[in-house]
């Protein structure tokens, strides 16, 4: 099991295409990945899961995952949101 | 393939044959002209050349001569009618059609026999003859390419089935016939593009035949009758079965962007369908359908889900700024 807690940057937060992304991004990996943000978790690989969170600027994301590849699920899951997907 | 000629090759004699019952048509000249080539899509009304105005006269189109330019040669005497065609014949027409039924004078017999010509009396109007002709002069002038996939009307839209060889179309769309919708062609479309919309048919030659692995060729007529079958259909949306595998991941998750492949130049909404074990592609592309048809009632429901969402978002937000303003302030900038 491998986790990390990173904060949404980008002024939009997770709306629909940020989702989309992290769904994807997630769904590369053979792991379960899930997101925690104020107490709620979600599956990663879901979009409507994703989508429900509505996490704005600034909301920090607990990303946990577990399986064979944790580790590079947990950092790519990390860095896109970091990256703030590619917005301002 | 499909069967319509192509422009370059529709002689008078072949659109007599195909269009001469629709259009009411009867040869004045007897065979005179049957060998000419058609050559335009397009009809001309030679009423202004025949008066002498010959500047941007339209020799190469087929020429329609109605009441206006039979009432204006009547009104000439003989000698004048055969100035007023000798003007018009001058240029190499090939076919002329007079119609309403109204008796063409002698003079227009006699040059287009001598230019060889052909002449047809019809005994239709002529604004409904003439959107009647350009519709099949459209069709036989379109631009026109084949594309491998089905093509299968579903709720009464052309759904274009595409994916690599062996992937399962066939298989799906036996699917959709089995439901109750339509097949127009199977493995290979032939696509024309008429007033900016793709039409598609099937192979002439191989009717409805469909090739399912394991059984051969099946007749898909003979099997669900003539409900099951269509002959041409316009194509609206294209769906893509694609192979899944954990790699690739390129396919849309919200349904809000809309991708967009193009025949002839003209752009269709598409769809990439991954394919899975145990996914019901059938009903799946029938959903497509059917979402594809609120779209274009204006329900876009991702659009909705994703506007809803950034809502909630921008509310969370505020509710945090409100109770947190030193911690937003320092992100403000």
């Amino acid at each position: 099991m491998r986790t990390e807690t990173v904060s949404v940057v980008n002024t939009l937060g997770i709306h629909a295409r940020p989702a989309a992304q992290i769904v994807r991004c997630a769904a590369r990996f053979a792991s379960n990945v899930t997101l925690t943000v104020d107490g709620e978790s979600i599956n990663a690989k879901s979009i409507m899961g994703v989508m429900t969170l509505a996490a704005c600027r600034g909301s920090a994301i607990v990303i946990l995952a577990e399986g064979e590849d944790e580790s590079e699920a947990v950092e790519a899951v990390a860095e896109l949101i970091r990256s703030g997907f590619g917005e301002d | 393939m499909d069967g319509i000629p192509r422009g370059e090759d529709l002689t008078v004699r072949r659109l007599h044959e195909l269009t001469g019952e629709k259009l009411r048509l009867t040869p004045v000249t007897g065979e005179t002209g049957f060998d000419r080539l058609v050559r335009s899509p397009d009809v001309s009304r030679p009423g202004m050349a025949l008066t002498g105005f010959l500047h941007r006269f339209l020799h190469e189109r087929i020429q329609i001569f109605g009441e206006t330019e039979i009432t204006y040669l009547r009104s000439l005497d003989a000698a004048g009618r055969k100035l007023s065609l000798e003007r018009v014949f001058h240029h190499p027409l090939y076919c002329s059609i007079v119609t309403k039924g109204l008796e063409p004078p002698a003079e227009l017999a006699e040059f287009s026999r001598n230019s060889s010509a052909a002449l047809f009396l019809s005994s239709r109007d002529t604004t409904p003859l003439i959107h009647d002709l350009t519709d099949f002069l459209d069709e036989v002038f379109a631009p026109r390419t084949s594309v491998y996939g089905s093509l299968v009307d579903v709720f009464g839209t052309g759904l274009l089935v595409t994916g690599r060889s062996a992937i399962g179309k066939s298989e799906t769309v036996l699917g959709l016939l089995e439901r109750g919708h339509r097949l127009i062609a199977d493995d290979r479309v032939f696509v024309s593009r008429i007033r900016g919309a793709l039409f598609g048919r099937g192979d002439a030659r191989m009717r409805h035949l469909m090739e399912i692995r394991g059984l051969g060729l099946v007749d898909v007529q003979s099997l669900y009758g003539i409900k099951a079958v269509k002959e041409r259909q316009q194509i609206h949306l294209e769906v893509r079965l694609q192979d899944w595998s954990r790699e690739n991941q390129d396919f849309d998750r919200t349904g809000l962007y809309q991708r967009v492949s193009t025949i002839l130049d003209v752009p269709i909404p598409q769809t990439i369908l991954p394919v899975l074990p145990g996914r019901n592609l059938t009903l799946l592309l029938e959903i497509a359908v059917m979402n594809h048809l609120l779209i274009l009632q204006g329900r876009n429901v991702p659009r909705e889900v994703k506007e809803d969402l950034i809502e909630r978002i921008i509310s969370k937000e505020n509710e945090q700024t409100q109770s947190d303003p030193d911690g937003r302030s320092e992100d403000a900038d």
